[in-house]
């Protein structure tokens, strides 16, 4: 599926399991999930809530402990990784992470240039030389100057967001993992982000964006990966997605989302759909998954 | 791409301040129709703190088994003028002006006992956040019957019934196991269905719906759009429909009106105002949704090719991107002779 | 902080109160008119220009022993509290972040110090360490600091969950910067209230010890010791426990308001509250209309 093949892909997942809970409570979240990302590769991941897309971008972040499978970032494999050795690892920045909701991603009581500087910080750059760097990165998201003094509270939504990547990016990352980065703003501040984030990956920033919104995954992603049920059903260009999908469930995906021109997909397809999809689940008796409730 | 995408945004920009609304709807009317089941006028609302005026005369007037939406950003006064059709502004806020109709009633007078009547039984509404909405440690059956016994007076045994006809009505699954489950064991979805369930318990004929779809999974969106559609062509409720997403409001309703800081700029029958707009803030909602909406990416005309042979059917909705004008399924009623004539005892033969 | 405290009335009547009493505490003894160990003939006194609050029962100037006792009552009820903030908050605090095996026993601790009776720990430690008000204080603000532990590791816990802090985790940031970053100033206020309350229990503490005769020896005053011997002579002078208990009672009294005010303008309520009460004030300075913005929520 890489399409760059001369040089090292900046992320690559293979066969990841990841089980959550003890003994008969052990649900499996994540199941024999690959997925490789090229460097400048912006790679969508669609899913419903519970499908394991967040799942995927803890695991990458040490944040969750993964039961099988290999983690690599920059060729350096992480899976066996101690607490000390990921946080060098975090300290230098490699990955960043863009919280869904930037509301409660910023400590509310510390101004924007506080939060913005914040890895610097940690990475122990002097404070000038953090602040002139945080300056840099918040005119690359649009936003202006005057702002830095401001606490979260007193920003809208939009603001708050370009906020939150500006910080992702003073750390100079190789990969920027985003959950959900524009499902909580209303369209206008959707379209300023997505704009920035289409501003990154031109300048060659990998990107992982996770979103319910195909729309949004469409515009900004090279590739889409579909996760359900914590299996990755189907990957390929984004164009052939949302025009072809093969599995049903991406089909009802695609069929289920409204759009101003077409309809959204006809209710018995849509019914006939999910139908397939529960007699796929049946026949998966094995898997503990149980349908979500 | 085909399709006919709303004017091209550089053309004639009318006056921001110019309110368009269309002549069709009588919104002048001096006595709300005998029909209305929901008739604001000129609504105002003021911000008694800093007496400010939030929202700057509102009208609509909702039939019977219509939907209109009510489209804008946030801040626009949306969610503001639901409220005040619910009686249910925040503390320092109120109607300064206008005046709300509710099955041909005047709101205005109402004393609380009025309104614990009136609502749930003439109007409900179900919000964003379904789970903020259900009592956590009560079964979310018990939370149907309570409307049930109140609001209808009916005994334990046929509360249970009813609640679990409603349940199913919803298109729950498995009624019976939901009925005596608890908030935390229910996906957010369910949460919704249970919600609406609630909500038409007491049969309203007006059900105001606040963002009820935004924080859902497109898939379980369109299943809680749907049983929206089917409601009303089942039982006749009448929608209100807010939301910032333009293509929700394009799938269900029939009417739109469009606000920008507590002002409607435009209002008219959807294929107006969504396809052929003529205010300019209709028009940059518009391109601000098409610039990421999924239309954009669709290889329009081809419908897709459907992929292994098992597909019952290609999505036909999409071949008909070329006729913008009518942009509803052909599975949702729209003449409003037909949805009139629906019984709104059908839902009782529900299963 | 501070200048959103005094911006509440309530703050700046506590304020006052308290800078009021650490006035008597740390110029008391000097400003005692007379000396408050000197017994005189005439006992049981009313006030007169000599003695303004009259004499006790060993006719000594209560005045002057009132503004001598006022150093020590402080001191211990401060050092209550400290003492208890060091003991409780710190390990509240880290119980989040140290792993399973110190969370659990500084659980189990708390909950033994919570059980332990009162009266009998303070007996055996005064044994074991010798009577002396230090002492006792010490055993006082170790059996308050489950008050702190509780607090600090409820508003800990409260923020280590939040996305902040795990976005600082991803960001490498080690425990230590997370607490001094993050959690800190979370945690600060509701402390900063519970140490308020504490310094006002540690008055009555203080006081009810000297009642009882641990701590502080009998000649030597303090603001409790003065209510206990006042309370024995009621029927000669009903009014004479007022003076103590209402410099007893406002000093406790000035510590809550204090912890109110704290926690009125910490955190982004507050914030809100303090904004509002503004903007209402400013509304009724101008009556200039506000410029119409289409804010509504």
């Amino acid at each position: 599926m890489s399409d760059d093949n001369d040089s090292r892909p900046v992320l690559e997942v293979a066969d990841l399991e990841v089980h959550y809970g003890v003994r008969r409570r052990r649900r499996r979240a994540l199941h024999g999930v690959c997925l490789t990302v090229s460097p400048g590769e912006t790679v969508g991941v669609i899913g419903e809530t519970g499908s394991g897309k967040s799942t995927l971008a803890r695991a990458v972040l040490g944040l969750v402990r993964p039961s099988g499978g290999r983690i690599s970032v920059v060729g350096e494999e992480i899976t066996g990784y101690s607490q000390q050795q990921w946080r060098a690892l975090r300290r230098r920045g490699v990955v960043q992470y863009v919280f869904q909701d930037p509301l409660r991603s910023l400590d509310p009581d510390l101004t924007v240039e506080e939060s913005l500087i914040e890895p610097l910080l940690i990475q122990g750059v002097p404070r000038a030389e953090a602040s002139a760097r945080g300056r840099a990165y918040l005119a690359r998201v649009r936003l202006a100057d005057d702002l830095l003094g401001k606490l979260p509270g007193e920003l809208s939504g939009g603001q708050r967001q370009r906020v939150a990547v500006a910080r992702a990016l003073v750390a100079e990352p190789k990969l920027i993992i985003l959950d959900e980065p524009v499902s909580a703003l209303d369209s206008a501040n959707r379209v300023g982000v997505l704009e920035i984030l289409k501003e990154l990956r031109d300048a060659g920033m990998a990107l992982i964006f996770i979103s319910h919104d195909l729309g949004s995954v469409a515009g900004v992603a090279d590739r889409i990966a579909v996760l359900y049920q914590g299996e990755i059903v189907e990957v390929g260009p984004a164009r052939t997605i949302i025009n072809a999908p093969g599995h049903p469930y991406t089909r009802l995906l695609v069929g289920s989302a409204p759009t101003l021109r077409t309809a959204s997909a006809s209710r018995a397809e849509r019914e006939a759909l999910r139908a397939r999809l529960q007699v796929q689940l049946h026949v998966r008796a094995e898997a503990d998954l149980a349908p979500a409730r | 791409m085909t399709g006919t995408p709303p004017d091209k945004p550089d053309t004639v920009v009318p006056a921001d301040a110019v309110v368009l609304v269309d002549a069709a709807v009588p919104v002048d009317a001096a006595v709300p129709g005998d029909s209305a089941v929901l008739a604001v006028r000129d609504v105002r609302i003021r911000d008694e703190i800093n007496d400010r005026e939030i929202v700057h005369g509102v009208s609509f007037e909702l039939r019977p088994g219509q939907v209109i939406g009510i489209v804008g950003e946030s801040g626009s006064g949306k969610t503001l003028t639901c409220r005040a059709v619910l009686g249910i502004l925040p503390e320092h806020l109120a109607v300064s002006a206008g005046s709300i109709h509710i099955a041909g009633r005047d709101i205005g007078g109402l004393t609380e006992r009025e309104w614990t009547d009136l609502r749930a039984s003439t109007i409900s509404a179900v919000f964003q956040d379904p789970a903020s909405y259900l009592n956590p440690s009560l079964k979310v059956g018990s939370q149907i019957t309570e409307v049930l016994r109140v609001k209808l007076g009916l005994g334990r045994r046929a509360a249970r019934h009813r609640a679990i006809e409603l349940l199913a009505a919803v298109r729950l699954r498995d009624p019976e196991l939901v009925y005596d489950q608890y908030v935390f064991e229910l996906s957010g979805g369910m949460l919704q269905r249970v919600l609406i369930a609630a909500a038409i318990a007491a049969d309203p004929q007006v059900l105001i719906a606040d963002e009820a779809t935004t924080a859902l999974d497109v898939t379980v969106q369109a299943e809680i759009l749907d049983l929206l559609a089917d409601l009303r062509e089942r039982i006749g409720l009448a929608l209100v429909v807010v939301s910032h997403d333009l293509a929700v409001v394009a799938q269900l309703c029939d009417e739109v009106l469009v606000m920008r800081q507590g002002e409607v700029v435009e209002h008219g029958p959807t294929e107006d105002v969504l396809y052929h707009p003529r205010h300019a803030y209709t028009r940059l909602l518009i391109t601000e949704h098409e610039q990421y909406g999924l239309e954009r990416y669709l290889d329009a005309p081809a419908p897709a090719a459907p992929g292994p042979a098992e597909s019952p059917d290609p999505p036909q909705s999409r071949g008909r991107a070329a006729q913008a004008e009518q942009p509803e399924s052909a599975e949702q009623p729209k003449s409003p002779e037909r949805r009139q004539s629906t019984d709104r005892k059908v839902l009782d033969g529900v299963r | 902080m501070v200048r959103r405290i005094l911006g509440l009335r309530a703050g700046r009547v506590a304020v006052g109160i308290l800078s009021a009493i650490a006035l008597l505490a740390i110029l008391g003894p000097v400003l005692a008119p007379q000396d408050p160990l000197a017994t005189r003939p005439e006992t049981l006194a009313g006030p007169s220009w000599s003695h303004w609050l009259g004499t006790d029962y060993l006719g000594r100037d209560v005045f002057s022993r009132l503004l001598e006792g006022s150093r020590t009552s402080v001191l211990g009820s401060v050092q209550v509290a400290l003492i208890a903030l060091v003991v409780g908050a710190v390990p509240g605090i880290l119980s989040v972040y140290l792993g399973r095996a110190f969370e659990w026993l500084t659980l189990r601790v708390a909950d033994t110090l919570i059980a332990l009776p009162f009266l009998v720990f303070a007996v055996a430690v005064t044994a074991l360490l010798g009577n002396g008000l230090p002492q006792a204080m010490l055993v006082v603000g170790v059996l308050v600091s489950p008050l702190f532990f509780r607090v600090s590791r409820a508003a800990t816990l409260a923020v280590a969950r939040s996305q902040y802090v795990e976005a600082a985790l991803i960001s490498g940031g080690s425990v230590g910067w997370l607490v001094r970053r993050h959690v800190w100033g979370k945690v600060l206020p509701p402390i900063a209230v519970a140490l308020a309350q504490t310094i006002g229990t540690g008055f009555i503490v203080v006081s009810s010890l000297t009642f009882l005769g641990i701590g502080v020896q009998p000649p030597e005053p303090t603001w409790g010791g003065l209510l206990a011997s006042d309370l024995g002579y009621l029927a000669y002078q009903p009014w004479a426990p007022a003076v103590p208990a209402a410099l007893i009672m406002a000093t406790v009294w000035g510590s809550n308001l204090l912890a109110d005010a704290i926690r009125d303008v910490s955190g982004e309520a507050g914030r809100t509250l303090v904004n509002s009460r503004r903007a209402r004030a400013r509304r009724l300075d101008s009556t200039e209309p506000l410029t119409a913005g289409g804010t509504t929520r």
